[in-house]
């Protein structure tokens, strides 16, 4: 398969502090990509990079084979950009504000009202054509960001923390367009996200920490590998679920009557619990997060990790 | 050429739909008119037709530096990012500003001048109002070259404001539109042949009093000539002077625009989220 992104060797120093160190990963086309990390790890100055706002130390990065140094404007047409902060013009209609899009990136003036048309169906907002967008709320703005970033049909489009600041309802919906997206339009996309379970729907997820990349794979192959399944059992009889815990080399914690108990597989350990129900009062599985896998990696909750770096660039 | 057209609408609208300044750009012209003619009308036999000349630049200026401020507001709002992700080219960003200060500045002077003619002013020539709306729609681009200009440079809200007042405040008063060169203490005089309004102004009153052709010495009388270290600075000369200044600000804007690294400005919104997270 072709790559949409290839970034090699990349690395970006502000004067004497290195933000980004010698990265290197590749997106394929049509797929979705996650860059995950706290704020401060290089995100930001990752995905600027790739948008042509900054300007790299080193290194090589391609969008569709086009040099993100020497080949700028290729590159700017054939991305689009949905950013943490709101970039609309907010005195302007939403009409206005997508017309004016299809201007800056050259869309054949006959195909506008279509693309208008269409786009705004994406995000289901039909209706607000010719509301002016200071009147929207955050949720509708974020929505109109991401419909005008597909106007002009970009090859990669890169959504920075495109749900930041949303209601978890606004955020479902943001995940299933960007999902119908890639699969109706075969679209490749790149977004970097603080909530760590809203990456499970990438194909690929990067984690990035202290300005280099720690872990790489598929959400389900990270959660293979870093994070055990959890198993809560509340038992009445704490000696013969002891017993049968040791029996099956099972490792548990407890407190009371209360065990913890990590495996690789949850289904073995339902398997052989399913004839020792006498002693199991209250049974509750925790399948692994990749917000474990986070944690696995980088010794801190994402959470964590942001109180003590409040730094924001861009 | 496309991008162009569209940002300059999109100026404009934006300018028309805020009301407030709508309003007060059109009728901030009538009120120094009233204000100052009330003034000088103990002074001048024809106080009128000299101000009106002065009151037209001077708010085609004004509204030319005050409109590259939304350059700021761009900026500061994110639509600047939009735009700079975008494959347009940032002089047509700049052009589309500068056409928008000119229409306006156009669209301020024409019910002034439509005031002046019942006000007694009268042109024998047909082509005098055309000359002077072309003069205003020069005047426009060089004063938006200057504000924008300000603008790049500034990158801030509120510092524009101030570095706005501390340009245009000395630049308003000692260019003789208000207040005659002539009765200004010496050294208040010099001050004011750097400033390139006082040209502006120099000029566009011999065109809409149709005073280009007269001899120097009366020139020199009715303040539309100087008379610098023994050279005569006629209007005409006044006008290449003009196009100089507008040359030199428009490059100058040109320069600062097109490298300015607007994606490292400190967004106001940023610093609210660090204070209150």
């Amino acid at each position: 398969m072709k790559n949409a992104i290839e970034v090699k060797n990349f690395t970006k120093q502000y004067g004497q502090f290195t933000a980004v160190k010698n990265i290197s990963f590749n997106v394929a086309e049509g797929s979705i990509f996650a860059f995950l990390g706290p704020n401060g790890a290089g995100k930001s100055t990752t995905i600027n990079t790739l948008v042509t706002i900054f300007d790299k130390t080193s290194g090589t990065l391609l969008i569709d084979g086009k040099d993100t140094t020497t080949q700028k404007d290729a590159v700017r047409a054939a991305i689009g950009v949905v950013f943490q902060d709101s970039t609309l013009d907010t005195k302007m209609t939403v009409d206005e504000n997508l017309k004016m899009h299809c201007c800056f990136y050259a869309v054949p003036k006959n195909e506008v009202a279509e693309r208008i048309d269409f786009a705004l169906g994406i995000v289901d907002l039909q209706k607000w054509r010719n509301a002016i967008v200071s009147s929207l709320s955050g949720g509708m703005k974020r929505r109109v960001e991401i419909a005008r970033g597909l106007l002009h049909k970009p090859k990669v489009l890169f959504l920075d923390e495109p749900t930041t600041g949303l209601d978890p309802q606004t955020r479902a919906h943001i995940w299933d367009y960007i999902v119908k997206l890639q699969r109706d339009e075969n679209m490749t996309i790149f977004l970097t996200t603080h909530y760590m379970d809203e990456a499970e729907i990438s194909h690929m997820a990067a984690i990035i920490d202290n300005g280099e990349i720690v872990a790489m794979d598929t959400p389900f192959n990270l959660k293979k590998k870093y994070t055990k399944d959890k198993a809560y059992i509340n038992t009445s009889n704490s000696t013969e679920l002891e017993c049968f815990l040791q029996k099956h080399n099972f490792v548990y914690k407890n407190k009371g009557t209360h065990y913890s108990i990590e495996v690789d597989n949850i289904s073995t350990l339902l398997d052989l619990l399913s004839d020792q129900k006498r002693f199991i009062g209250e049974l509750e599985v925790k399948k692994g997060t990749l917000n474990d896998v986070f944690i696995a990696i980088t010794g801190k909750d994402i959470r964590q990790a942001d109180m003590g770096n409040k730094e924001d660039k861009v | 050429m496309r991008v162009i057209v569209s940002l300059w609408v999109r100026n404009l609208k934006t300018f028309a739909r805020n009301r407030v300044q709508l309003i007060f750009t059109l009728i901030a012209p009538f009120f120094f008119m009233y204000i100052f003619s009330s003034i000088f009308s103990l002074q001048s036999d024809n106080p009128m037709s000299y101000m009106l000349a002065g009151i037209i630049i001077v708010n085609a200026f004004g509204t030319a530096l005050a409109l590259s401020s939304s350059t700021i507001t761009d900026i500061v709002s994110g639509f600047m990012k939009e735009v700079l992700v975008s494959p347009v080219k940032r002089s047509h960003i700049a052009v589309g500003q500068l056409l928008a200060a000119a229409t306006i500045a156009v669209a301020q002077s024409v019910p002034v001048m439509i005031l002046g003619w019942f006000l007694g002013l009268r042109y024998t020539n047909v082509f005098t109002p055309l000359f002077a709306l072309v003069a205003i729609i020069a005047i426009g681009f060089v004063f938006g070259g200057l504000g924008l200009f300000l603008a790049s440079v500034v990158k801030n809200a509120q510092t524009y404001q101030v570095v706005g007042m501390v340009v245009q405040m000395p630049m308003m008063f000692l260019c003789g539109a208000y207040v005659p060169l002539a009765i200004l203490p010496a050294a208040l005089q010099k001050i004011a042949y750097f400033n390139p309004l006082t040209y502006t102004i120099a000029f566009f009153r011999a065109v809409i009093l149709e005073k280009m052709g007269l001899p120097k010495g009366e020139m020199v009388a009715e303040g539309i000539a100087f008379e610098i270290g023994g050279f005569t600075i006629t209007p005409l000369i006044s006008m290449f002077i003009v196009i100089a200044f507008g040359a030199l600000f428009l490059t100058l804007s040109a320069i600062v625009f097109t490298r300015v690294d607007f994606s490292r400005i400190n967004r106001t919104k940023l610093n609210d989220a660090d204070i209150f997270s």
